[in-house]
């Protein structure tokens, strides 16, 4: 037991939390936008796994940041195509995403199956790149708590502190600016920004093309730092936790980042715990995050309905 | 000098081969209140949607100052100075009152929404205007009468000269609408020009300058308020006189529903009934008074089995309802007229005889052994399409096809095809045309003189005040006040009660709580 308090109370716990919260916050963030503009995105999954294998093969012949970019270009494209089918051929947006986790899950393997000339379960013969970490080992200058800093912030990969930006900055868009307002009003009740001349449909599919950006470079971060190289289905339905999140979340920023906190939390027990604890079989340990997010979203809408009935009891 | 608008020969059809609009002009003059009168279906809304760009026309010729216009869609309108107000609203209900004014065209400094702003300028307007209303609130909390002026501020706040009101005063308590017409007349004062949709009369009578009379697709007159009464008003809407009064109980009988000390909750614990005690005799109507949202509809249906009753008992000739289920209750002489017929009176998809049979699947006359007896169904169909004069094609016609009132008759047909003990109405001539309230009131009427106890609750006022022998006002769920109807009762005596702002004691109701 004081191993692994010893083990989570560590620097490196810690920046493992912050690795495996990274793909899970920059999914959330994506779920997040498309949910309030009031599409729900179940493609988070599908777009992530696309965004995991286009980064990958693109490393290959380019730089890395180069594939990133493309994988972006991949989650938005897949955004694009939920837009046209939801909101221009007035399809379910559910079966539309399911859709797109399908051919996802296959799409993905029949690529990389043409990519590495014959193997349906990884990349591991492609020579694919990964992101780099930011070095701050400079501020180990600083007198006292310069190791702690080093210990702490450095070492973690470009994308966690891109995340952790986006946080902030999708924030600042939603509750700030014109347009967020106009994105928040699409999604509560379509007809009062309508009546107002906002095109409501643009918005939810502008929103839809943001949301499969940011679970692809979610995917982009799973593929290129939290492992090098693609294996298929490696997302292990991040997506879907990702869905369970942004609820968790209160459809808020900030709560979205405390909710992929919680959920990197058990992701890295769940790591390190293996090898602590040999006597317990690894799957059992392997299925905490997801025992974690039913726990969570249970106890979420029971705490939501237990607000909603001290609300209206105070009012009357 | 020329009109402000005008609208010259207007026609629209539907694709559906519905003609909404047959040859209509509308003059509006700056710095009037015009009102455009109709029974419903008579084409007011297809031409305010026509006016505002939501529909186009396949006739006719809008003028604005003179010159042409062609609105492809609302904001072309808006840009025009042309706002609109729906019945229903389209705010947001999480947002304040502010973002939900400027929403969609707020100001900014960058890229940044400037709320400062937002809320001087609302400050602002609703002085001007007399709209008082505090610009910080979420506007889903707010009474439905603020959330109106909400929806006027944000017409006035994009610079509308022209502003549409479509059936404004539905929604409304008495006091409401006063304050609505003093923001009216604000307004006029200020030069903007308000046209006023609606069609009760007493109202547009008092508001309104001049009056465009509208018939089956056709403007059929144009005239100055002063000249005009309501009963001449009246004929030229429906094109023939009417007389919409119907007659008192001629005599009461027993006891027939006893509520006891009743209390029904929300799904959120919130109480929406409260220690209810009220006593409905046969061949006697009673009214449920009460800005909508007070617990009438919520005291029906528990009564009807739609909702559970929390505390309390309900009992119909001495026999307790709760445990029954819905259809044993109907099986002891319970009707029940639901407040929205769509919803929850009429399977829209099916047919006029399956729905009109659709409480009856364990009647042996229409089921036999576990099968239909489409024959009989089809003969009784008929009987009650006779009966109730229904227009519809045949039996078989969809109900989803019929007219508003129409749609109404077949569920009063089937509510009154077996005369009842007890009768719950909600709304029973909501969105129906003059011809078929006028029908409908006389059939609850011949169900009461049949000897049916009947609850009634209506959001017209007059509706309540020409049928209903005894009044209860509802107020937060429970009684406030308690009248017996006679001619002397007015509105406005009504209103003060709905509105919480008087309460009778238990002596004064005494008298009316027989």
């Amino acid at each position: 037991m004081i191993e692994l308090f010893m083990t989570v109370f560590s620097a490196t716990f810690f920046v493992t939390v912050v690795r495996t919260s990274t793909p899970l916050l920059l999914s959330t963030l994506g779920g997040l936008v498309a949910d309030l503009s009031g599409a729900l995105n179940v493609a988070l999954e599908g777009m992530m796994l696309v965004g995991c294998l286009t980064a990958v093969i693109v490393s290959v012949f380019a730089p890395w940041y180069i594939a990133v970019l493309a994988a972006i270009a991949a989650g938005a494209l897949l955004g694009a195509v939920m837009a046209f089918f939801h909101l221009r051929l007035k399809a379910d947006i559910i079966l539309v995403g399911f859709a797109i986790n399908i051919f996802a899950a296959g799409g993905t393997v029949f690529a990389l199956t043409l990519a590495t000339g014959g193997d349906k379960g990884t990349s591991i013969n492609l020579p694919s790149k990964a992101i780099p970490a930011l070095d701050l080992s400079f501020l180990g200058v600083i007198p006292g708590i310069g190791h702690t800093l080093v210990q702490f912030l450095s070492g973690h990969s470009i994308l966690s502190w891109v995340a952790a930006f986006l946080v902030f900055a999708i924030w600042y868009f939603l509750y700030r600016t014109p347009w967020g307002l106009w994105l928040r009003g699409v999604g509560e009740y379509p007809a009062a920004p309508e009546a107002a001349g906002i095109p409501v449909n643009a918005i939810r599919a502008w929103s839809l093309l943001v949301s499969g950006g940011l679970a692809a470079l979610g995917g982009a971060q799973l593929a290129m730092f939290n492992y090098v190289g693609f294996t298929r289905d490696m997302t292990a339905g991040r997506g879907f936790i990702a869905l369970g999140a942004v609820l968790l979340g209160a459809r808020h920023p900030v709560g979205a980042l405390l909710a992929a906190l919680l959920f990197g939390f058990f992701e890295a027990l769940a790591v390190v715990l293996p090898g602590l604890f040999n006597w317990i079989p690894a799957e059992l340990i392997r299925m905490i995050p997801f025992i974690v997010t039913v726990l969570a979203l249970v106890l979420f809408s029971y705490r939501a309905l237990r607000a909603r009935q001290l609300r209206t009891l105070s009012k009357i | 000098m020329a009109p402000l608008l005008q609208a010259i020969d207007i026609g629209k059809t539907y694709p559906g081969g519905v003609v909404a609009n047959n040859g209509v002009n509308l003059t509006i003059n700056a710095g009037e209140v015009h009102a455009v009168v109709g029974e419903n279906g008579a084409g007011k809304s297809t031409l305010m949607k026509i006016l505002f760009g939501i529909e186009r026309p396949d006739r006719g010729t809008l003028l604005l100052d003179g010159k042409p216009v062609n609105f492809t869609n609302p904001r072309e309108a808006i840009d025009a100075g042309i706002g609109m107000v729906f019945q229903h609203f389209s705010l947001v209900p999480s947002f304040s009152v502010y973002e939900n004014v400027v929403l969609g065209s707020e100001p900014r400094t960058g890229v940044r929404f400037d709320r400062q702003q937002a809320i001087e300028a609302v400050r602002a307007l609703s002085e001007k205007f007399r709209l008082s209303v505090d610009p910080l609130p979420p506007v889903g909390q707010l009474p439905v009468g603020q959330q109106q002026r909400v929806e006027i501020l944000k017409a006035l706040y994009r610079d509308a000269r022209i502003l549409i009101l479509d059936e404004p005063t539905a929604v409304l308590a008495p006091q409401e609408v006063e304050e609505l017409f003093v923001a009216v007349r604000a307004l006029v004062e200020q030069g903007r020009t308000v046209i006023f949709i609606a069609h009760k009369l007493p109202e547009v009578l008092e508001i309104s300058d001049r009056i465009t009379v509208m018939r089956a697709g056709k403007s059929v007159g144009e005239v100055a308020a002063r000249e005009v009464t309501e009963k001449s008003l009246a004929a030229m809407m429906v094109g023939r006189e009417v007389a919409l009064r119907v007659d008192r109980a001629a005599n009461q009988g027993a006891l027939a529903c006893e509520i006891k000390a009743l209390k029904v909750t929300g799904e959120n614990g919130a109480t929406l009934v409260d220690d209810l005690n009220l006593r409905v005799h046969a061949g006697e109507i009673v009214g449920l008074v009460g800005v909508e949202g007070n617990g009438q509809s919520e005291l029906l249906e528990a009564v009807a089995g739609l909702r559970p009753i929390a505390e309390g008992v309900a009992y119909l000739n001495g026999k307790s309802l709760a445990p029954l289920t819905i259809l044993e209750r109907r099986a002891a002489g319970l009707a029940s007229i639901p407040e929205d017929r769509l919803a929850r009176g009429l399977a829209t998809g099916a047919s006029v005889a399956e729905n009109l049979v659709a409480t009856r699947l364990d009647d042996r006359r229409y089921v036999r052994n576990g099968l239909l007896d489409l024959k009989a169904i089809k003969a009784n169909t008929e009987k009650l399409i006779e009966r109730f004069s229904i227009r519809v094609g045949g039996p078989g016609a969809a109900v989803g096809t019929l007219s508003g009132g129409n749609m109404q008759k077949v569920v009063v047909a089937r509510e009154l095809s077996e005369q009842p003990k007890l009768l719950l109405v909600n709304q029973p001539t909501r969105g129906v045309d003059l011809g078929a309230t006028q029908f409908i009131w006389r059939s609850l009427t011949e169900a009461r003189d049949a000897g049916a106890a009947v609850l009634l609750s209506s959001a017209d006022l007059s509706e309540l005040l020409a049928l209903a022998d005894r009044l209860v006002v509802l107020y937060r769920g429970k009684i406030v006040a308690a009248f017996v109807n006679s001619d002397d009762l007015t509105p406005e005596t009504l209103g003060t009660y709905m509105l919480g702002i008087a309460t009778q004691t238990p002596a004064e109701m005494q008298g009316a709580l027989r």
